[in-house]
């Protein structure tokens, strides 16, 4: 596990408490009740802060899995 | 504090809180998003309960004041430009023509009014903590920007009117513009694409001053009870032993004019009931000449109480200093100019606020004064915080002339022309009276605290009975000093909360009350939910005297039992 995927698991298990660790890299919006679109402006949030970068807010619906996360901050970062 | 940080402490507490949940109820018209997560974490870093928090709709501010749960402990209630008319908001497009200023002044006024009146009926369930608008006005107003336009102007007055009448009623506490100033400036207050993306106006800085402030509002810290201050350097400026009292100063002609607004700031802080004690390493008769000689002196005399002016080590100053006080080191601040001093008292008394007194320093010592303010604020003054020097000065010659008088008790008691006055049941805008339930230990039943909102929803049980006691003897008036709550079944009265200030102890103060309420409401039993605690020994030792027998749960006490084992009363017991 790198630097960026820990740094994110952090970010997933504060905006999805209820979700175990091992479920994480899993993660998928369609597959988790609680991803709506409060939760999705706080995990971006997060990750601004985590990652001190600023999300394009246009890539936000794409934005909606812990790959597609992780690559958009792999970038990103 | 950042979002991740304010969801650990949220996350946290999940696990460690105990207790009864502490609800509280947060309106805004727009999506609370972190504010509403900075908010609960405020809220669940100043309790040990855990915290529930309820929200209501976006886009409905009155709505969501007016849907606030019945239960909750406290609400919150968080104002902006747009609440009052959507023509002041981004996001809704409703016109900025000049011809639409009158009208727009016109609707704000009455919504105002409407929301108004939603908060007053709130506070009267719970406390109501409320934020104003604080974003820019948007560029609706046809002026340059450095003009004022007229119908701004007219937008602000309303706010600041209304304001300025809620910070007047009962529950309701409004967050202090100029301080969230201080910790949010206003040009770093607005995200407009956050705004216009989620519905959420505010930057997360501003989020989080606002969600702090309200916090404090709700779940205040108690404030600090008492202050030592040195003398030399600090309550006047140069070293009276050395100089004469002609020769100090606290004035702009000698560059001392900052120990001149101390001195005015502990006068004000005494009036509003904090106890005032001076430590300081002097000649005791120079420093009484000072009183007597200097009457241009901001702070009299008799304000303070005791002075401990000696060559020792402070730290044994104030040992007697908060003997005499007979509080705690943590309610205490310490205020001296010597380092050595501070750090000598620090180290005695580690719960102390202990803090350098910047002579030299204007900026700092302007800090220190709102510092002061901050650590002894309280809501309203009532009439017991004036005479709190009078009553712990009165108290101890009490005991000092109650110990001489050795076994002739009696007697001793029967000279003091004690009047006791009794209100059954006190003003609801009374708060000495939960205050006094809140903080005291020896004399309390059981030790339970009570929140605002559930202390009032007790008074309004049926067969609810309240007495605040009152107490004044030669020695001066001690302010009330005793409340009972309880529940009257019948002639039974179930008593869940008594507390009696440790000042008013061996007066037979609590006998005179029971008796009152025998012969006042026809009791023929008292149900006490007691508790032992580790604290209320005093408690236990009034029960065991009246019992015939020692106490450690909930006791019944029959009327007759209670008058064969009551010593004599000498007191006057009046009502109000």
């Amino acid at each position: 596990m790198n630097d960026i995927d820990a740094r994110l698991r952090r970010c997933f298990s504060l905006t999805f408490p209820d979700l175990a660790a091992s479920e994480i890299p899993s993660a998928e919006q369609s597959r988790i009740q609680g991803w709506d679109s409060v939760a999705a402006i706080t995990l971006v949030t997060l990750i601004e802060e985590e990652f001190a970068i600023s999300v394009d807010l246009d890539k936000m619906p794409e934005l909606t899995s812990f790959v597609a996360i992780r690559e958009y901050v792999s970038g990103a970062a | 504090m950042s979002l991740a940080q304010a969801l650990e402490i949220i996350q946290s507490a999940r696990g460690t809180a105990t207790g009864e949940p502490f609800d509280a109820g947060l309106a805004c018209g727009f999506t609370p998003l972190h504010l509403q997560t900075f908010f609960h974490a405020a809220l669940q870093s100043r309790l040990t309960r855990p915290v529930r928090l309820h929200c209501g709709i976006f886009g409905d501010l009155i709505g969501n004041i007016e849907k606030f749960p019945a239960e909750l402990h406290a609400g919150a209630v968080v104002i902006e430009w747009g609440d009052l008319d959507s023509r002041l908001a981004f996001r809704h497009l409703g016109g900025w023509r000049p011809a639409h200023m009158p009208d727009l002044v016109a609707t704000f006024a009455r919504r105002m009014e409407h929301l108004e009146s939603a908060i007053r009926v709130a506070a009267a369930r719970f406390p109501v903590a409320v934020v104003f608008p604080a974003l820019r006005l948007p560029p609706a107003f046809f002026p340059v920007n450095a003009r004022a336009s007229a119908a701004a102007l007219a937008l602000e007055a309303c706010v600041a009117a209304a304001a300025a009448r809620l910070a007047d009623v009962p529950g309701v506490s409004i967050v202090n513009r100029q301080e969230l100033e201080q910790r949010s400036a206003a040009p770093e207050r607005h995200d407009l694409k956050a705004e216009l993306f989620s519905g959420f106006p505010f930057t997360r800085a501003h989020a989080e001053a606002a969600a702090g402030l309200l916090a404090e509002l709700i779940v205040p810290r108690p404030p600090k009870k008492g202050l030592i201050t040195d003398l030399d350097d600090t309550l006047w400026s140069g070293i009276v032993g050395e100089i004469g009292p002609r020769g100090v100063s606290w004035d702009l002609e000698h560059h001392s004019q900052l120990h001149g607004l101390y001195q005015q700031l502990l006068d004000s802080l005494s009036l509003q009931g904090v106890l005032l004690g001076v430590s300081s390493k002097n000649d005791a008769a120079v420093v009484q000449d000072t009183w007597r000689e200097r009457d241009d002196l901001l702070l009299p005399r008799e304000r303070i109480y005791p002075l401990e002016v000696n060559w020792g080590p402070k730290s044994e100053s104030v040992a007697r200093i908060l003997r005499t006080w007979n509080i705690g080191a943590d309610a205490v601040v310490f205020v001296d100019d010597s380092p050595l001093d501070v750090a000598e008292v620090q180290q005695a008394f580690p719960s102390m606020e202990c803090v350098l007194f910047p002579k030299d320093d204007p900026a700092a010592a302007l800090a220190l004064f709102y510092r002061l303010r901050d650590v002894f604020g309280k809501d309203r003054i009532e009439a017991d915080d004036a005479i709190r020097m009078e009553s712990i000065r009165g108290a101890q010659e009490f005991r000092e002339q109650a110990e001489s008088s050795g076994e002739r008790q009696d007697e001793f008691l029967k000279g003091l022309d004690a009047t006791i006055t009794i209100t059954l049941p006190p003003p609801a805008s009374d708060t000495r009276v939960l205050e006094l339930v809140n903080k005291t230990n020896q004399f309390n039943l059981n030790g339970i605290r009570y929140d605002e909102a559930l202390w009032q929803r007790m008074q309004a049980q049926p067969g609810a009975v309240t007495a605040a006691v009152a107490y004044r003897d030669k020695f001066g008036p001690l302010g009330t000093i005793a409340v009972l709550h309880g529940l009257q079944m019948g002639h039974c009265l179930k008593v869940t909360a008594w507390v009696m200030s440790c000042r008013a102890f061996s007066r037979r103060i609590e006998h005179a009350l029971l008796r009152f309420l025998i012969e006042q409401l026809q009791i023929e039993r008292f149900s006490f939910a007691f508790e032992k605690t580790a604290k209320n020994g005093p408690t236990q030792t009034f029960l065991a005297a009246m019992m015939g027998e020692d106490v450690a749960r909930p006791v019944e006490l029959d009327r007759a039992v209670f008058e064969a084992n009551c010593p004599p009363l000498f007191q006057k017991v009046v009502t109000s």
